[in-house]
This record gives C-alpha cells, sequence and structure tokens, in this order.
C-alpha cells in the first residue's frame, strides 16, 4: 500500500505521536499522602481514579495539609508564607512486557523482535502539593524508555479558595495553569485522566488518527481556566489554551517548524453535576474545546489556511465505594467537527469536511482495593476521506475492547496483566497497514498487545 | 505552632503566637471577603474560622455541617461534644487506631491542637442532626429488644443505659440517633475485633454480639 502524507495525515500524526509519549499516566502520587497524612484510599478508589473525597481534594487546589509548617505571618496577619516541612515528593516506577500477536513488520525488512521488556517503561518524580497558603500543584518530570528521553510530564498548578453561594452553600473556585486540556478535571471520563486503561504499553500501535481533546497531550499547549464548583453539585469551567511547544521558539511562524501547534487561543468548556447518594456519586458533564492547528511549513502570517477542528463531549461517571466492593463505570463521547482548510489547499483532492466520533465505555470491579479487573470498549469513527487518511480504505474508523485484570499487594503497587482485542483498526479488519515502509498486509488482530506491568509509586 | 489553616491552606487560620489567648483572623488573599462576611453577618472571626475549615475540609468526607452522605463516614451533626473531642484526640494521639481511623483520621488530626478540637467538636455539637429513619421491621424488633434490654446471656447490657433511651448519648458515649446503620455496624464489628482501643468498654459489650445482632441493634438505634 502507498502511504500518503496529506499534511491533515501529519498533523494526526503528530498527535498520535505525543499521545504516544504520554500515554503512561497511570499515577496517584504518595506526595499527596505525605502532605495529607492519609492513605491512598482517601483519595483514589484504585489508582488513578479519584474518590468524591479525592476530587474535592483536587478543586480545592491540593492545599489540605497535615505537616508542620514553614511560615511568616505579616504585622497585619496575612500569610506570606507557609511552606510544608519537608517537600512533598514522589518518584513512580513502570516496568513492563508488551507482545504484540503478530510482530511489527522491521523498517529494513522481515519482522521486529516481539516481547519487549521496558526496565523501567517510564520513570516520573513529583512535586505534589501545596506551594502556597492557596496555591498547590501537581508537576510531574517523566523519563520515557521508549524514547530515551525525559520530557514535561502532566502538569497542573493551581490557584484555590473557598466562599459562599446561597444560604450558605459552598462555592470552591480557582484558577489553574495546565499543560493538557482535561489534566484538571476531577472525574476520569475525559482524555487526561481515563479511566480504566490509565496505563497503556508506549509501545502499543495507535490508529491513524484521534481528536483533539485526546490526542493534544501535554507538551504543546499551555492553558488558563477558571472554575467553580457549587454545593458539591454543579462544576463549571471557562478557560484557553495557547501553543507552548517544548524547545521551539520563535514558532509557529517560523516555517522550518516541524510539528503541529494550536494557533491563537483555543477556548476549553466545561459543564457538569455530580449527585451523590449512600455510597455512591454519579457525574454526567459536557465538555468542548476548539483549535485551529497551524501545518508544519507553514506561515500565518502570510495567510495560509489553518486546519479548524471543533470537540464537543457528553461523558458519564459512575461509583459505588464500599467497604469490600467498588464499582465503577465511565463513559465519554466526543464528536469532533474538522474543516481542513490547510490540508484541503495543499491536497486538492482531500475533503475539507471531516468529522470523527469517539467513543469510550468501561467499567471495573474491585474487591477490597487488592483483586480487580476491568473492562472497555472502544471506538473511533470518521468519514471516509482517502486523501486524508492513508488507509487501506481511506477510513479512519478503529474500534476494540480492552481487558484487565489487577492485584494491588499494597495500595501503592499494582500488578497487571492487560490485553487491547482490535476488531478494526484504520478502517478494516483486514489489511490495516498505513504507516509502515514496507507493504506487509497486517490484519486489525495482527495489533492486538498482551501488555503486562508492574506499577509501583512510593 | 500548630495552624487549622495549614490544614485548609485556606484564608483563615488559628494562630496562637501571640500568647493564645485569642484566635486571631490570619488574612491572605481573600482579607476583604472575609472581613465583609463578619462585618455582615455578625459572626465572630473564630465562628468564620470553624464554618471555612469545616465546610472546606471535614464537608468533603463528613457533609455539609456534619451531615454526611456516605455511610462509609459518621455523621457529626448535633453529635455530643465531649464524644467528638476524645475521638479526635483520640485521632491525634494515635490511640484510636480502627483502619479508617489510620488511613482518614491519622493524618488529618495530626496538627490539630486541645484549643482546635473544642472548637470542632462544639462546632458539630451544635449542629442540627438528620432525624434518624426506621429500617427493616424484624430488625427493628430484634434491635430494640437488644437497645432497650440487653442480651443477659451474652453479657450484654441494655445500650439504652448509657447511649439514652433516644440513643442521644451523653457526654463520651456518644449520640446514636441520625447516624448511618452501616457505620455503627463496622464499629461494633471494630469494637469486637479490639481494633477500637480507645473504647475498652465497648469491647467487652461486643465480644459475644453476632454480626446479625449488630445490624439489628444499628438498624434500630439508628433510626431513633
Amino acid at each position: 500500500m502507498r502511504v500518503l502524507y496529506s499534511k491533515g495525515v501529519c498533523a494526526a500524526l503528530s498527535t498520535v505521536a505525543i499521545l504516544l509519549l504520554c500515554s503512561n499516566n497511570a499515577m496517584a502520587v504518595p506526595s499527596f499522602a505525605r502532605q495529607t497524612g492519609m492513605a491512598c484510599e482517601a483519595c483514589h478508589t484504585v489508582f488513578p481514579e479519584l474518590t468524591p473525597f479525592g476530587r474535592a481534594f483536587k478543586l480545592n487546589g491540593y492545599l489540605i495539609d497535615n505537616l508542620p509548617q514553614v511560615k511568616e505571618v505579616t504585622a497585619d496577619k496575612k500569610e506570606s508564607l507557609l511552606l510544608n516541612w519537608l517537600p512533598p515528593l514522589s518518584v513512580q516506577f513502570v516496568a513492563s512486557y508488551t507482545k504484540f500477536n503478530t510482530a511489527l513488520p522491521d523498517p529494513n525488512g522481515g519482522l521486529s523482535q516481539n516481547g519487549t521488556v521496558q526496565f523501567p517503561e517510564a520513570f516520573s518524580l513529583f512535586y505534589a502539593g501545596r506551594i502556597a497558603p492557596q496555591l498547590g500543584g501537581f508537576i510531574q518530570l517523566t523519563y520515557d524508555n521508549n524514547s530515551d528521553s525525559v520530557g514535561w510530564d502532566n502538569t497542573d498548578i493551581r490557584f484555590a479558595d473557598l466562599t459562599t453561594l446561597g444560604q450558605d452553600k459552598p462555592l470552591t473556585w480557582g484558577v489553574s495553569a495546565n499543560n493538557n486540556p482535561s489534566v484538571q478535571d476531577p472525574w476520569n471520563t475525559l482524555p487526561a485522566w481515563q479511566y480504566p486503561f490509565s496505563q497503556t504499553s508506549s509501545l502499543a500501535v495507535s490508529p491513524v488518527t484521534t481528536t483533539q481533546l485526546e490526542g493534544i497531550g501535554n507538551g504543546t499547549v499551555a492553558g488558563l481556566t477558571a472554575y467553580g464548583y457549587w454545593n458539591n453539585l454543579v462544576y463549571l469551567e471557562l478557560g484557553g489554551y495557547a501553543a507552548a511547544p517544548h524547545g521551539i521558539n520563535n514558532t509557529p511562524l517560523n516555517s522550518s517548524f516541524p510539528g503541529e501547534v494550536v494557533h491563537g487561543v483555543s477556548p476549553y468548556w466545561r459543564v457538569a453535576v455530580q449527585p451523590q447518594w449512600g455510597r455512591s456519586s454519579l457525574a454526567v458533564g459536557l465538555v468542548g474545546f476548539s483549535d485551529q492547528v497551524v501545518p508544519s511549513g507553514s506561515n500565518v502570517t502570510t495567510g495560509s489556511p489553518l486546519d479548524e477542528f471543533r470537540d464537543t463531549g457528553i461523558d458519564a461517571q459512575y461509583q459505588y465505594i464500599g467497604d469490600d466492593h467498588i464499582f465503577s463505570a465511565q463513559a465519554r463521547y466526543i464528536y469532533e467537527k474538522q474543516t481542513l482548510n490547510a490540508a484541503a489547499a495543499a491536497n486538492p483532492g482531500l475533503d475539507p469536511d471531516n468529522t470523527l466520533k469517539s467513543l469510550r465505555i468501561g467499567g471495573s470491579y474491585f474487591y477490597q482495593r487488592q483483586l480487580g479487573g476491568s473492562v472497555a470498549y472502544f471506538s473511533t469513527m470518521g468519514n471516509t476521506n482517502p486523501a486524508l487518511y492513508a488507509t487501506s480504505t481511506g477510513s479512519p474508523n478503529t474500534n476494540g475492547w480492552a481487558f484487565e485484570a489487577d492485584y494491588l499487594p499494597w495500595q501503592n503497587v499494582k500488578l497487571a496483566v492487560q490485553y487491547i482485542l482490535y476488531t478494526k483498526f484504520n478502517g478494516s479488519s483486514g489489511n490495516t497497514s498505513y504507516t509502515l515502509p514496507s507493504d506487509v498486509p497486517r490484519t486489525a488482530s495482527d495489533n492486538n498487545t498482551l501488555y503486562i506491568f508492574a506499577w509501583i509509586a512510593f | 505552632m500548630n495552624t487549622l489553616a495549614s490544614v485548609s491552606g485556606c484564608i483563615v487560620q488559628l494562630d496562637k503566637h501571640d500568647g493564645g489567648s485569642n484566635m486571631k483572623l490570619g488574612v491572605l488573599g481573600g482579607v476583604s471577603l472575609a472581613l465583609s462576611l463578619i462585618a455582615s453577618t455578625g459572626y465572630s472571626a473564630e465562628d468564620q474560622e470553624i464554618k471555612r475549615y469545616t465546610s472546606q475540609v471535614c464537608a468533603a468526607c463528613h457533609g455539609p455541617k456534619g451531615n454526611s452522605i456516605s455511610p462509609a463516614f459518621p455523621r457529626l451533626a448535633g453529635q455530643q461534644a465531649a464524644y467528638i473531642e476524645a475521638q479526635l484526640t483520640g485521632f491525634h494521639d494515635r490511640t484510636r487506631g480502627d483502619p479508617a481511623a489510620q488511613a482518614y483520621m491519622w493524618g488529618m488530626a495530626s496538627q490539630l491542637d486541645a484549643r482546635d478540637i473544642k472548637q470542632l467538636a462544639a462546632y458539630y455539637a451544635a449542629q442540627r442532626p438528620v432525624p434518624g429513619a426506621p429500617g427493616d421491621k424484624t430488625l427493628m424488633a430484634q434491635g430494640k429488644t437488644i437497645y432497650e434490654q440487653g442480651m443477659p446471656d451474652a453479657g450484654v447490657p441494655a445500650c439504652a443505659t448509657c447511649h439514652g433511651a433516644a440513643a442521644e448519648g451523653k457526654e463520651v458515649i456518644p449520640r446514636l440517633a441520625g447516624q448511618h446503620p452501616a457505620y455503627l455496624v463496622k464499629q461494633l464489628a471494630y469494637f469486637k475485633a479490639q481494633l477500637r482501643a480507645n473504647a475498652p468498654v465497648m469491647h467487652a459489650v461486643t465480644d459475644k454480639m453476632t454480626f446479625d445482632q449488630m445490624e439489628a441493634v444499628a438498624t434500630y438505634a439508628a433510626s431513633k
């Protein structure tokens, strides 16, 4: 199969690459346990899924603190410094084994090795906790074995305060500076903290495209959002993101810039309600994100066209947290409207009006937070656009199932076996190859991935 | 040094550097808001501090004004002040060491001092408790017998003797009325397993109780 790279495809591929780099984000940080003096179970059912208390802790700016403090108070009683006596640091270490149903073709011919051990697959350092009286942060630096590089990972620094609105009803409000649209979200439905299957192999093959909310990832944007959470029930958030690629100056005006960046300010909005009863909580929400992407090599000052994306999502989460039994289910659906003016200008055969629909439904059960498992269905559907998607059918459709069995001997150690099963990959269950230099036919099920991993955080 | 604000990280703090006779309102970014609230409501700075602390920190689990939603966390509204004080002290000193206490409250209470604890206890004792709701009829009937008459053969005295006819409690004896039945059952199981070391009397009381009896008496007591 001939590989066609339109600019739109390049945009999609670059986001996929970013997604790959940032896929190892299963985490709960012992930093918070150190700062609060509370066990992991206070904030997490099983990491990284948050409990209602964990969500409140996050929305309150990671400020709850039970450590002795270094402090200074001014003459008029203002706190000018409030520092944890010991910094809330922690480490995450992931080791893994990845095996494909059929080994990937080697760029030099034949098949590459199958069955890869990574030790570590990822290693992260965190500062997570309070920074100042009303300022807290979750800051992560990650070494990625696959790229053999250290990179900036999930970051959420937020100011938070509490007031009342209407008959003593609490209103938590704040401002978050973060590097990934949805990393600041307190539920586990949106891409940054999606659950289950927050942890997937960094070696796994990814489909030809994904929505912007799923794919924009850390390291390409910086955002500022303001939020309010009223009466532990209603959540509203509004903000914007701008390009902030790492290691690049004067972008995106430099025509030699190799990657894709967003242009101007990309708005982000979120609405959710979270009723709670007994041991259960439900959250139902809407999310939106729109951006304009400057294709590589373009120069926006000369009026080059841009590719426009508008994502609208609906999501829901249910949790039951019992003493012995914990059950949760998450679902989200993202509809993405694309207007690919830049891609169409570069490739007249490409239809600029394109849509993508991403669905994900999953559930998990744990017994005494030790033994459990998860299952999820995932699907990305879009219209056929052969000039855009260099797949065998011109379709981006990919869907399948994910399964995982977990054992947590202790709260901060997870051992898991995961299997990703593709029923369709890049528009076909048959020949799905698209980025490989060879024309080796490859079926969807060839990409099925066995992933065994150990996750420890301390 | 010991501050409530170090727990909440919020606008106000209890500052005891200047003699400790009065709590002072330490003001951060929201000074004007806090002061205007005080001015407009007539509440004391102390009241404001407690309200803010409880609504930002404690309420995340124990609910607004101590009326928790999940039975994993006890309702505190209307609870006996002396009992809350004893438990917070037990968490602080780590003399109450059941699993939930260790996981949640040892940390939360670690930086509280006796004055903070007294204020928190007084705050929750002053809140209006939710009325209890009757449970399963069979359990209620069995529970009523145990609660009012005890189980002499098993060495279980009548609960009402200490907890009161209306399960309202007295001083360090906790209020049970309106509590989550599942929470009460879990505490009885903790007592029987001798995991709540700061209540030796209850260890003896529950020693020969079965789970079904615990469920029955918890259902009845909580319904009061």
